[in-house]
């Protein structure tokens, strides 16, 4: 039972074309990075591609050494123990199998290279073997290159868990299947998670997967880790901009507003926000969620209808336009109809507001009690 | 063939280019195993027909003379002294020399160059990679004649590419020295390195995924053992590939065993049929005594039946052991030579 801790990490690639005489050329891959990941939970991080994510998995794993900064394990110092010694499992976007070595080979490199007997290679293969489903035998008599997606996929997470690691790192491991058998791997997975309870690190760049796999999510930009908490937190209180708009699908709509003695205004359409919140008179942005409009009310703005995506298989429909210059998507009923405008009303309690210049939030709506 | 599109074959104009592709390439296979051809014609003509103006595609009368004298002739085991004493040491010992050197150059060259090509292209970082990739890769721009002299030097005063060695300062001993001229290390140590090897090997390793070497970190296995268990099997083609590559040239080398070598029973067969040629074709001689011993011995050997048709033997004893290493190596120098797209 592994509890991570990263303490201002700074990892500056030095590949040829990131440096001059001097120093590096762009900025760091990871930038002071402080996150603590609790002994059996699971963390997700997100963020766009090149955000330092998959530096974040490899510096943690040891693949790559920080220029600053530590990598802590229950409270040891790891940061320069070798990836060979730090007894973590891994699983690659590409499934990294070794070619040359059948299903079997694969899961037994860990017990060749450990000098392990061979009754607990054949013990350890077999109990793995029986977690992984009913016909993943078969799958251990196969070279890899015989292997569709989904096969090297099982293979590699057999490789992965078959040695009893502290940690689990995964680094996209299932960006390659398609849409369906995603769908499968990933419920698998989250289920291999729960039975072992080992601390996880998943690293995606699909938010549905990091909300369904993580207890908690990191959302990284750039080098920096922008945010940590459960979905809700992120939901609803977002730290920035910037998370408001990575978290949630439909995207947020960021909404220029003006507020004036308790007053808030979009464009020429005036409401009375509720007594709670208190922001300075001044331009804000606003952001509210698809469902976080309310349509056709009375004191609403009008906005011009695009079009109507209609979901019948979530049983609902986006009602998508332009409001004050933003794209706006708002949840309706499924069968709402068509028409070319509608009024629409934010619900201020739900509103999150930033700052006009820079990118802080000025309010959130924190999680909402539901029960 | 990849080289040409499988969609629209049927096309009377594709077809067309189709055959003359087809042609084309026929023509390149029928260019390059005509000298073949022609090697295994001669050496089965009699010599008074070899010798005649008018080029002989197949003799009349095929006769194995030749390729019996040549039998003869190699293993010193011919009645007529004239003939004997054409080679000095029977054929096996070239031979001998010259399967030592290349194994003993294979045997170093491979697990050198093939290690230095996966450190440069898995283990070593930012400039410094690029850097010794480029030094690495210069060596192949400089040609081998140029650095003769001073290789031929470092063979006399090894280390040093000195005419002799230096004295150690302050003192009037010279460095010690190790002597490797006129010994076979002379032509292995050179090879040791091999800079187009390197950029086969680096080239191939570099299409390795990055991924599966860390996975096999994080399964523990050292550098070496990565190497040995998990990058090995995976590179035994260019290995097959590079082999041969490095067999051929050290077999076929002339011009740098003929440098380092003088005892005669030191010299690979490049050399020994070279010299068995020269002393056949040219028959030079000083004075007019040597000269005239000379003539009789030739025109004894002319009625053995030694002519171009023993040269074409002894030509194609120099080409049999490549095309067995090919044979050897066959089927990894197709998949070596698709995968790479070189020859």
């Amino acid at each position: 039972m592994t509890q991570i801790e990263l303490r201002n990490l700074v990892k500056q690639y030095d590949a040829q074309d990131q440096v001059t005489l001097t120093g590096y050329k762009g900025e760091p891959a990871l930038n002071r990075i402080n996150l603590t990941i609790n002994d059996g939970e699971t963390l997700s991080v997100v963020g766009p591609s090149g955000c330092g994510k998959s530096t974040l998995l490899k510096v943690i794993a040891g693949l790559e050494y920080p220029n600053s900064g530590q990598v802590i394990y229950n409270g040891h110092d790891f940061t320069e123990i070798k990836p060979q010694d730090r007894g973590v499992g891994m699983v690659f976007q590409d499934y990294a199998l070794y070619p040359t070595r059948k299903g079997r080979g694969n899961l037994s490199y860990f017990f060749e290279v450990h000098q392990r007997s061979e009754e607990e290679e054949q013990a350890r293969i077999k109990a793995t073997a029986d977690l992984m489903g009913v016909d993943f035998d078969l799958l251990l008599g196969q070279i890899p290159d015989t292997l569709s997606g989904g096969q090297k996929q099982r293979v590699a997470i057999a490789r992965c868990i078959v040695r009893d690691p502290n940690v689990f790192l995964m680094d996209e491991p299932i960006v390659n299947l398609d849409a369906k058998l995603r769908e499968r791997t990933r419920i698998e997975i989250k289920k291999l998670l729960r039975q072992f309870g080992i601390t996880t690190v998943y690293v995606t760049h699909d938010q549905q997967e990091a909300i369904f796999m993580g207890d908690r999510i990191a959302v990284m930009r750039k080098g920096n880790l922008e945010q940590v908490g459960t979905f809700d937190d992120l939901y609803y209180s977002p730290a920035n901009l910037f998370v408001a708009q990575f978290i949630g699908t439909p995207p947020i709509a960021i909404v220029p507003a003006v507020i004036e003695n308790g007053q808030i205004a979009i464009e020429t359409t005036r409401w009375t926000l509720p007594s709670h919140i208190t922001l300075p008179n001044g331009t804000v942005r606003v952001g509210i969620r698809p469902e976080g409009w309310r349509l056709d009310a009375d004191d609403g703005i009008s906005m011009a209808v695009r079009h109507i995506e209609r979901i019948p298989t979530e049983r609902a429909a986006f009602v998508i336009g332009t409001i004050a210059g933003a794209h706006t998507s708002i949840v309706a009923p499924v069968d709402y109809p068509a028409r070319e405008s509608v009024r629409v009303t934010p619900d201020w309690e739900q509103a999150i507001f930033f700052e006009d210049e820079g990118e802080s939030a000025l309010h959130t709506p924190g999680v909402p009690d539901l029960f | 063939m990849s080289l040409f599109p499988k969609v629209g074959r049927n096309q009377p104009r594709m077809r067309a280019a189709w055959w003359m592709l087809v042609i084309f390439l026929c023509i390149g296979v029928a260019l390059h195993l005509f000298p073949f051809f022609y090697m295994i014609a001669l050496s089965v003509t009699p010599a008074h027909e070899t010798l005649s103006p008018t080029p002989v595609i197949w003799p009349k009368e095929p006769t194995l003379a030749a390729w019996r004298l040549v039998f003869e002739l190699t293993t010193r085991s011919s009645m007529d002294s004239a003939v004997r004493d054409l080679m000095s040491y029977p054929f096996y010992v070239y031979l001998g020399n010259s399967l030592f050197m290349a194994l003993m150059t294979l045997l170093i060259s491979l697990p050198v160059t093939s290690l230095a090509a996966y450190a440069n292209s898995k283990l070593q970082r930012g400039p410094m990679a690029r850097w010794s990739f480029l030094f690495f890769i210069g060596t192949l721009m400089v040609p081998g004649v140029v650095t003769l002299i001073p290789s031929f030097l470092m063979t006399r005063n090894f280390p040093f590419p000195l005419p002799s060695a230096p004295l150690i300062p302050g003192t009037d001993d010279p460095f010690p020295i190790l002597r490797i001229w006129d010994t076979p290390w002379a032509v292995i140590i050179p090879g040791v390195f091999n800079a187009f090897n390197f950029l086969l090997f680096k080239g191939f390793f570099d299409t390795i995924p990055d991924s599966i070497i860390q996975a096999a970190r994080v399964d523990g296995g050292s550098e070496f053992n990565i190497f040995r268990r998990i990058v090995f099997p995976m590179s035994i083609p260019v290995y097959a590939v590079a082999a041969w590559l490095q067999f051929g040239a050290v077999w076929d080398n002339y011009l740098w065993p003929l440098v380092v070598f003088q005892s005669p029973d030191k010299i690979p067969t490049s050399v020994a049929i070279s010299n068995l040629m020269n002393r056949f074709v040219q028959a030079g001689s000083t004075s007019a005594q040597q000269a005239a011993a000379q003539t009789a011995s030739m025109r004894e050997i002319l009625e053995a039946g030694l002519s171009w048709n023993g040269l074409m033997v002894l030509g194609l004893l120099q080409t049999i052991p490549i095309f067995i290493m090919f044979i050897i190596c066959r089927e990894y120098l197709m998949r070596g030579i698709r995968l790479r797209g070189l020859k």
